[in-house]
């Protein structure tokens, strides 16, 4: 009773929750070996990370390994969690989204040197139909993402969801060093700001 | 990196658009950081909106796999507070010897790799003077020294590509009976037990060890004999990476 009404809050006010995180009861459940609230979590948070993982890693079935090894890491650093360094959601986006970064770069130089074969591998189609969740948060990222410049939103999202290296980035995008720190930085203050977040 | 600089990337952290070294130096650098902690903060709260946005289900049957997995896996001790507070202090005092650091780490490796030089001509040890020799011809070898509260010294040198390090001890007193001293490896989930090491006469130790992970720190707690999965007392050596 008590968790499905923390559900339908956490569900309804997806982006409301840092002073009180209702994820957090959750959490701090699983820490003590709660299996059940652990389960009530994935629910939570589920396509959060999975769609996450996706968007960097891109191939389906390496995402959900990567999701899974996410879930079992949030699992065994349950009892750690520091609710004064961020909300739940927030640390288990940052450790899904780290985990898929360390994915795409340990593959990254067996991927280079097998390049020509990849491109001929057949697409894999998952047998997964892949449903994408409809929220009213969409609208309001895609918004903010429409504030910023050109050269900071391509950053910021070749950085985060491309994957590379704000050094890569500034090869790609072929401006300096210094100036792509700059913009992702500026980039990243003014997406926080359109989205109000507090600081 | 300069003192200044290492502010400019606390968004690319949020992002993880940094290199290893900058992970590490960074996380070494912000949690004490007035300026740095909460715009990491900020920029990952922004960052779980956006990943909101993007929300897609995984197939149904991850989640009895994720389930059945768990109910196999061990959770961590929480951390004790100690360990924390003596960490976050010995960042700040990291940061103030950062410049000279390098330096010293310069003169560490020559002094060692003499002393390496020498211990392959006398032969004879539990592989510590090849796991060294190896761990020394990489060029991305990190030296640390560990200093704390307790008597003697401590150094580890990783290698990240090797995935192995050495540890050395010199000037060690007896950790009392029953006791040993642990090595911890620490990164941003917290510490992870490495090895007991036992000083040998004359208060040395040489251990070559296998490293799986990305630490940030090394640190040496007194433990029982047999060894703990979390540190029990605070470190009485603590270095960064």
């Amino acid at each position: 009773m008590l968790r499905s009404s923390l559900r339908r809050r956490g569900l309804e006010q997806p982006g409301q929750d840092d002073s009180n995180d209702p994820l957090g009861t959750l959490l701090s459940l699983a820490g003590r070996g709660d299996q059940s609230a652990f389960a009530e979590l994935y629910d939570q948070l589920a396509p959060l990370l999975y769609g996450v993982v996706l968007k960097v890693v891109r191939d389906p079935s390496q995402s959900e390994e990567v999701t899974q090894e996410a879930f079992i890491e949030l699992w065994r650093l349950a009892p750690r969690y520091d609710a004064s360094r961020g909300s739940v959601r927030s640390w288990a986006v940052t450790l899904a989204h780290r985990r898929a970064i360390d994915r795409v770069r340990s593959e990254q130089a067996s991927r280079d040197r097998t390049e020509r074969e990849a491109h001929k591998r057949p697409i894999q189609s998952s047998d997964v139909a892949e449903q994408v969740v409809a929220n009213i948060d969409g609208t309001r990222v895609r918004k903010a993402l429409e504030r910023l410049t050109e050269i900071q939103r391509q950053a910021v999202e070749l950085a985060y969801f491309g994957g590379h290296s704000y050094r890569e980035v500034a090869l790609l995008l072929d401006v300096a060093e210094g100036t792509i720190k700059t913009r992702i930085r500026d980039g990243m203050i003014r997406l926080r700001d359109e989205l109000g977040v507090a600081t | 990196m300069s003192g200044s600089d290492i502010h400019q990337l606390a968004a690319a952290y949020a992002l993880d658009a940094v290199d290893e070294r900058e992970r590490a130096e960074f996380e070494a650098h912000y949690p004490s950081c007035p300026v740095c902690r909460p715009e990491v903060a900020g920029f990952r709260e922004t960052l779980s909106q956006v990943a909101t946005a993007g929300a897609v289900a995984p197939a149904a049957s991850l989640k009895a796999t994720v389930m059945d997995e768990i109910s196999a896996t061990r959770q961590l001790s929480p951390l004790l507070p100690g360990v924390v507070v003596d960490l976050a202090t010995h960042r700040q005092r990291r940061q103030r010897m950062l410049r000279t650091m390098s330096v010293a780490a310069a003169l560490i490796l020559i002094a060692l790799g003499a002393f390496v030089v020498g211990r392959r001509s006398n032969g004879g040890d539990n592989g510590y003077a090849d796991a060294a020799a190896r761990v020394f011809a990489e060029p991305d070898v990190r030296v640390a020294t560990l200093s704390g509260s307790g008597t003697g010294s401590f150094k580890v040198a990783w290698s990240p590509t090797l995935e192995q390090a050495v540890v050395m001890g010199d000037g060690l007193v007896d950790p009392g009976t029953g006791k040993a001293y642990e090595l911890w490896m620490i990164d941003g989930a917290g510490p992870h037990a490495m090895h007991l090491l036992d000083p040998a006469d004359g208060g040395q130790v040489r251990k070559p060890i296998a490293v799986n992970g990305s630490p940030t720190q090394w640190a040496v707690t007194v433990e029982p004999k047999a060894g703990v999965e979390a540190p029990t007392t605070d470190p009485i050596f603590a270095g960064a990476v």
